[in-house]
């Protein structure tokens, strides 16, 4: 049996300093947002023939005075294109623009929001998140409603939040980092990847605490609360690394072969799922622990 | 029935729904018997936008102009012309829906497999909107004659004093760069190139042809005309009869008129929303003079009525697009909501308006605020990969399963395949409900995801089984304990995924939609593969025997 409970304060360490530099990167660097959150277009043009060098794309586009307009090469001998725009009529202009000049180009997707959708897709991503937390806590205080000896059932909510607060934090500050150095963007799709993570560190948080519920009503009177919470990591240990494992092999496939589209949605998921395991092994169970002892003092 | 009895008919039903959801999902495994083949093979998997290629539109209503009880009424309206565009152009189940957020009407349009994009987008975009609007006049206040006389009584008597002065000899150019008041011509001055004759004022023609003036004369008088007085130089005529041209210069000081009364259009509220149907008809039987009769719908009928009563012998103007398209004067009021638009139209020409207004008059004007569109090749590119994607990572945990937990890893992955079909199963025959589930790239991505998650439901019964083989128990007695216990942790699990991913559904939008959906069935679906057709199967299977084959559970008795 491994003690991971004495190892509390190396956990803490290490997660306060993973989180603390998440919300330093989140500061100073912030979040590289996609179209769905700043509005404007996004358009992945691919060309038949030699992919044309960025600096005559955008030569040929200058006459449309376009914002902010950014080009990017792809593997696939495409071209992303980013404008801010506020109207369709200049999409169109481009796109007329783009096949006059380069026949054989041709336009494999656009994705176009104007400022209205982008905010109102920002007020509904960050409601989902306050309400999928909200949700969590109250479930997972109602379902440790019995137990309320030593620890108090809310503390159960509030423990399996501080985790997933922990693990939704560092991928933020993944891609936060992700966002500076490699442009990787942030949309709509991140925010379900955040979501799904709530849900898989909250599982798995209460997958421990499941033990630890069952073995207090079962425990003798001598052992004492710490030792019954390390007795059921050890008991969850095997099954917490195992799924998790088919978990991140899943997502490794989807990673690696799954195409372009997925593939910062899956990264999102493996990061926090990777997270989630830790916190809920070595975080979740610990601040009941050092409740317990603040409780006790 | 004894036990024995209903665990063979529950293993009997277990192996039937594998097999027919085996066949649902892959209807190829008999392509040898063609009957059963083609009644299997019916049933199909709808693809979104992303895998098979097509477009979202999203259009913002401006609903402003219409009285707020009847937004609702409206938007059905342009839903409804919407619909009827999108059919002319034979895409295969169009979608088209409104609906509410952040405060706007919005309008959705989803053509999937469409081949040119850009096509689509203008036609739905170029659909015209239609307004009738009515004549209405206002007279700007009139200025007092008296003062008016003076204002004018001083102009003329500038002008007078200006020929004077070109008379005796001053530079005409100057004068006229000085004093003119015609913006048009006093910067070069004066001079007007050559123009046909007609094109001017008769009073300054009359004084430029006057057979007495010498080229480069100055006329002697000043000339009257509606625009106020003129001094004219004669330049140049030449040419003969009809084809006679002049050049001139003059100055013009301007005479001050009364107001005129100004014709405006004013919304009438009569718009396409109340359009029933337009037709051409001829005038007179014959198919010389074809008119556009247009048909109000009952709230329409009213308008017009109204209209046409307060505008008898006054203008209606049909707007499309906010250009007047026919303005026909009204004769008499008109109370059956029909109204016939004459104009010098050819046959084709009113065919083509009577289509425009057929299909395309929409009640409110749209903009479009969002698409996502995607290149049919693409999606076929995104669906072969994320189904490789979604193959490796089942084949990885099967491998997985079956090293780890060999007998027991066995029977899970059995029962995964079985998740497997019946997930597709329950993809292709939602298509026979109203709840048909669309699977989009991300839900590809939440199947594939909740792969990994079915079998943590296996994991924790399989590591409590062998937690129960350690303390002493027998492999039979064991698994059942493991089934018992590991059931809350289950379903406590599970219900924080499935909370999260009705939240995901509720914020709506396509992508995370897709995900969200798929997320909530597969973990549903895998709770009862994972527990009920598991235990089926393992209590159906194992018996005494298993008893001392210890290796195969990967399992090790330890305080025995």
């Amino acid at each position: 049996m491994f003690n991971i409970i004495s190892k509390t304060k190396y956990a803490y360490i290490f997660s306060g300093t993973l989180t603390l530099l998440s919300i330093i990167a989140l500061f100073t660097w912030g979040l590289k947002y996609g179209i769905d959150f700043t509005g404007g277009t996004l358009m992945e043009v691919k060309f038949e023939n030699q992919l044309p060098i960025n600096q005559d794309i955008e030569n040929s586009l200058k006459d449309l005075n376009l914002k902010s307009l950014t080009l990017q090469s792809t593997g696939n001998n495409s071209v992303l294109i980013r404008y801010a725009s506020e109207d369709d009529k200049i999409n169109q202009t481009v796109v007329a623009t783009l096949s006059e000049k380069y026949p054989d180009s041709q336009n494999l997707r656009t994705d176009y929001a104007n400022a209205s959708v982008s905010s109102e897709l920002k007020t509904k991503s960050l409601m989902a998140i306050f309400w999928a937390i909200i949700g969590i806590m109250a479930y997972v205080a109602w379902a440790f409603r019995r137990v309320s000896h030593p620890v108090a059932s809310w503390k159960y909510g509030a423990g399996a939040v501080i985790a997933l607060i922990h693990d939704v934090l560092i991928t933020v500050g993944v891609f936060s980092v992700l966002g500076h150095f490699w442009g990787v963007e942030v949309g709509v799709p991140f925010v379900a990847a955040l979501l799904t993570i709530l849900g898989f560190s909250v599982h798995d948080t209460i997958v421990v605490y499941d033990r630890t519920r069952e073995n207090l009503q079962r425990s003798s009177a001598k052992e004492k609360f710490p030792e019954i919470v390390n007795r059921s990591l050890n008991e969850t240990l095997v099954r917490s690394i195992n799924t998790s494992l088919t978990v991140i092999v899943t997502l490794l496939a989807i990673y690696i072969f799954g195409g372009e589209s997925i593939k910062y949605f899956s990264l999102a998921l493996l990061v926090g799922v990777t997270f989630g395991t830790y916190s809920s092994i070595f975080v979740a169970s610990a601040l009941l622990v050092t409740s317990y002892n603040l409780q006790k003092q | 029935m004894n036990s024995r009895q209903k665990l063979r008919l529950k293993f009997i039903l277990v192996i039937v729904l594998a097999v027919v959801a085996g066949l649902i999902a892959y209807p190829q495994a008999v392509s040898k018997i063609p009957r059963l083949f083609s009644v299997l093979n019916k049933p199909k998997i709808n693809l979104g936008l992303d895998l098979q290629g097509g477009i979202h539109l999203e259009y913002k209503a401006d609903t402003s102009q219409v009285a707020s009880n009847q937004v609702g009424d409206a938007m059905q309206a342009v839903q409804d012309v919407i619909e009827r565009r999108v059919n002319a152009f034979g895409v295969a189940e169009p979608v088209v829906y409104t609906t509410k957020s952040a405060g706007e009407q919005r309008l959705v349009v989803e053509l999937a497999g469409v081949k040119d994009i850009n096509e689509a987008k203008k036609m739905i975009s170029e659909t015209p909107f239609l307004e009738f609007k009515d004549e209405s006049t206002t007279t700007p206040e009139q200025i007092p004659q008296d003062q008016l006389d003076k204002t004018n009584a001083a102009a003329k008597a500038k002008a007078e004093d200006i020929l004077k002065k070109a008379l005796a000899g001053a530079d005409f150019a100057q004068l006229a760069k000085d004093n003119s008041q015609d913006p048009g011509s006093k910067d070069n001055g004066g001079v007007y190139d050559f123009q046909k004759k007609g094109s001017f004022v008769p009073e300054y023609e009359a004084a430029v042809f006057d057979p007495n003036l010498k080229n480069g004369d100055i006329y002697p008088k000043v000339v009257e005309s509606q625009f106020g007085w003129h001094i004219i130089k004669k330049i140049e005529i030449r040419g003969d009869g009809d084809a006679q041209e002049f050049k001139s210069a003059h100055i013009l000081i301007m005479k001050t008129n009364q107001p005129q009364p100004q014709t405006t259009w004013a919304a009438t509220g009569l718009t396409g929303k109340n359009l029933k149907s337009a037709t051409v008809q001829f005038k007179s039987q014959g198919l010389s003079e074809p008119e556009v009769s247009l048909k109000f719908d009952d709230d329409g009928t009213k308008l017009f009525a109204d209209i046409t009563k307060r505008d008898v012998g006054k203008r209606i103007a049909i707007f499309l697009d906010g250009e007047i398209i026919t303005a026909p004067t009204v004769q008499t009021e008109i109370l059956n909501g029909e109204a016939v638009v004459t104009g010098n139209y050819t046959v084709e020409q009113a065919k083509a308006l009577v289509k425009r207004l057929n299909e395309g008059a929409l009640p409110v004007p749209i903009t479009l605020v969002g698409q996502q569109s995607v290149e049919a090749t693409l999606g076929q590119v995104s669906l072969a990969q994320s189904l490789k994607a979604g193959l490796i990572g089942l084949l990885l945990v099967i491998i997985f399963m079956l090293v780890y937990y060999r007998f027991l890893g066995l029977i899970a992955s059995v029962a995964l395949l079985i998740y497997s079909a019946l997930m597709i199963s329950i993809f292709k025959l939602s298509g026979f409900t109203p709840w048909q589930i669309t699977l989009t790239l991300p839900g590809i991505a939440g199947f594939v995801l909740s792969i990994g998650m079915a079998v943590d439901a296996n994991i924790l019964i399989f590591e409590r089984t062998k937690e129960e083989i350690r303390k002493g128990r027998n492999i039979l007695s064991a698994i059942e304990e493991g089934f018992k216990r590991a059931w809350t942790s289950i379903l406590d699990g599970n219900m924080s995924s499935i909370i999260t991913a009705f939240i995901l559904v509720e914020m709506g939008t396509g992508f995370v939609k897709g995900f969200a959906v798929t997320l909530i069935i597969g973990v549903l679906a895998s709770m009862f593969t994972a527990v009920v057709i598991t235990r089926t199967i393992l209590r159906f299977i194992l018996g005494p025997w298993i008893e001392d084959k210890m290796w195969l559970i990967g399992a090790k008795k330890e305080n025995i």
